[in-house]
C-alpha cells in the first residue's frame, strides 16, 4: 500500500472515516498497512476481528487452537452455525474474507506459549481476547518485552475490565503481579456469561485498538475500565507504574525463558 | 466512623453483595479493615491478606478510586465516609 493513493472503492467503503479530521485519508492508509493480532477469535475476539476487519486494518493475524462448538454461537458473532467444529481460525478468516476483501488474514492454529510467543513481534498491536490467566501474563510479558502495545479486554459473568498496554505505561503486571491460584477464578464455561457482555468490552478493545494504530485520542493507559453490565455503569481507575515491576520496573527481565506460566505466572523470588 | 466497600467479580460472590456499608473503629487501616473482612466472610479468608500481613499480589485495593499501594499500602488509614473497592483480576474472554 506504501504510497499508494486510495482507490474509488476504499474511498467509498472508508468514506466515513475519511470524512473525519481525525482520520482522514491518511488515516485510512495507515489503518490498511497497520497490522494487529488478535489471540483468541472466541467471546472477545469475535467483535475486534469483526470491527478492525471493517475498519480495514489491512493485516489481522489471529490466534486460536479451539474449533467451534454450538454454545459459542450465543456471543461470538463471527461465527455461524454451519461452523461447528470447524477451526475458529478458519471461520474467523471466511467471516473476514466476506466482509472486506482489502483485509490479509494469518491464521496461528495454536495455543500461545512460551515457544511460539515470537509470533507476536512485528505486529503494530496485540489485543489480547484470550480466556485464561498464562496467555494473558505471557502476552503482557513478550508484547512489553518487544515493545507493542496491548489491548487487553477480560470478562466475567456480567462484568469487563479493559486497559490498555503501552510501552510506555504500566503493564499489566503493575496492577496484577501475580495470576490467582489456578481454580480460584472460574472460566465462561463454569460460570456462564451474558452473550452481549463481551461483544462491549470487545468494541472498547477495538476501539483502543484503532486509536493506537492511528495515534489518536488518549487511550486507557495506566487506566482500567471496569464495566458493570447489570448496574450499566463504568468505572475508570487509576493505576501507576509499580518500580518493582518485574517486566516493566527498575531491574526488569530481559527474556520470558525462566517464567513459568502454568501457575500463578510469577518471577522472581518466591515466584511459583 | 462508617466506610462503603465495594466489591467486584469473584468478591462479590464471596461476600453475597456488590456494596456493604460497614462501620470500623476511628483511624482502621486498610490491613485491618480487610483481616475484619476476612474473618466476617468465609469465602475471603486468605484471599486479601498474605501470611506476612501484606496485600495479596492478585487483587487491587482502592481507597476512594486510588490504589493503596501506591499510599501506604496495609497502612493507608481510612476516613469517615471513604469507599474502598476490592478487585480481583478476571482472565475470561470466551
Amino acid at each position: 500500500m506504501s504510497g499508494l493513493s486510495l482507490d474509488a472503492t476504499q474511498l467509498d467503503r472508508y468514506s466515513r472515516h475519511i470524512i473525519m479530521d481525525e482520520v482522514g485519508p491518511e488515516g485510512q492508509k495507515r489503518l490498511l498497512e497497520s497490522s494487529a493480532l488478535v489471540i483468541g477469535a472466541g467471546g472477545l475476539g469475535a467483535p475486534v476481528i469483526q470491527y478492525l476487519a471493517a475498519a480495514g486494518v489491512g493485516h489481522i493475524g489471529v490466534v486460536d487452537d479451539d474449533v467451534v462448538e454450538r454454545s459459542n454461537l450465543q456471543r461470538q458473532v463471527i461465527h455461524g452455525d454451519a461452523d461447528v467444529g470447524r477451526p475458529k481460525v478458519d471461520s474467523a478468516k471466511d467471516f473476514v474474507t466476506t466482509l472486506n476483501p482489502d483485509v490479509d488474514v494469518d491464521t496461528h492454529q495454536t495455543r500461545l506459549g512460551r515457544s511460539n510467543a515470537d509470533l507476536i513481534e512485528g505486529y503494530d498491536v496485540v489485543v489480547d481476547a484470550s480466556d485464561n490467566f498464562p496467555t494473558r501474563y505471557l502476552v503482557n510479558d513478550t508484547a512489553r518485552l518487544a515493545g507493542i502495545p496491548v489491548s487487553h479486554g477480560a470478562i466475567y459473568k456480567f462484568e469487563g475490565q479493559v486497559t490498555t498496554l503501552h510501552p510506555d505505561g504500566p503493564c499489566y503486571r503493575c496492577l496484577f503481579r501475580e495470576a490467582p491460584e489456578p481454580g480460584t477464578v472460574p472460566d465462561c464455561a463454569t460460570t456462564g456469561v451474558l452473550g452481549v457482555l463481551p461483544g462491549t468490552v470487545g468494541c472498547i478493545q477495538a476501539t483502543e485498538a484503532v486509536k493506537l494504530l492511528l495515534d489518536a485520542g488518549d487511550p486507557l493507559v495506566g487506566r482500567m475500565l471496569f464495566y458493570d453490565a447489570m448496574d450499566m455503569t463504568f468505572d475508570t481507575v487509576p493505576y501507576a507504574e509499580d518500580p518493582d515491576c518485574p517486566v516493566c520496573g527498575d531491574d526488569p527481565i530481559d527474556s520470558i525463558e525462566d517464567v513459568e506460566y502454568a501457575d500463578s505466572c510469577g518471577i522472581g523470588a518466591g515466584a511459583d | 466512623m462508617d466506610l462503603e466497600l465495594r466489591f467486584f467479580a469473584t468478591f462479590r460472590e464471596a461476600v453475597g453483595q456488590k456494596t456493604l456499608e460497614r462501620e470500623f473503629d476511628d483511624d482502621a487501616t486498610v490491613g485491618e479493615i480487610l483481616l475484619t473482612l476476612e474473618s466476617a466472610y468465609d469465602g475471603l479468608e486468605g484471599k486479601l491478606i498474605d501470611d506476612g500481613g501484606d496485600l495479596q499480589p492478585n487483587l487491587n485495593i482502592l481507597k476512594n478510586g486510588r490504589e493503596v499501594l501506591h499510599m501506604e499500602g496495609t497502612e493507608t488509614v481510612m476516613e469517615d465516609g471513604d469507599t474502598l473497592s476490592i478487585f480481583p483480576p478476571v482472565a475470561g474472554g470466551a
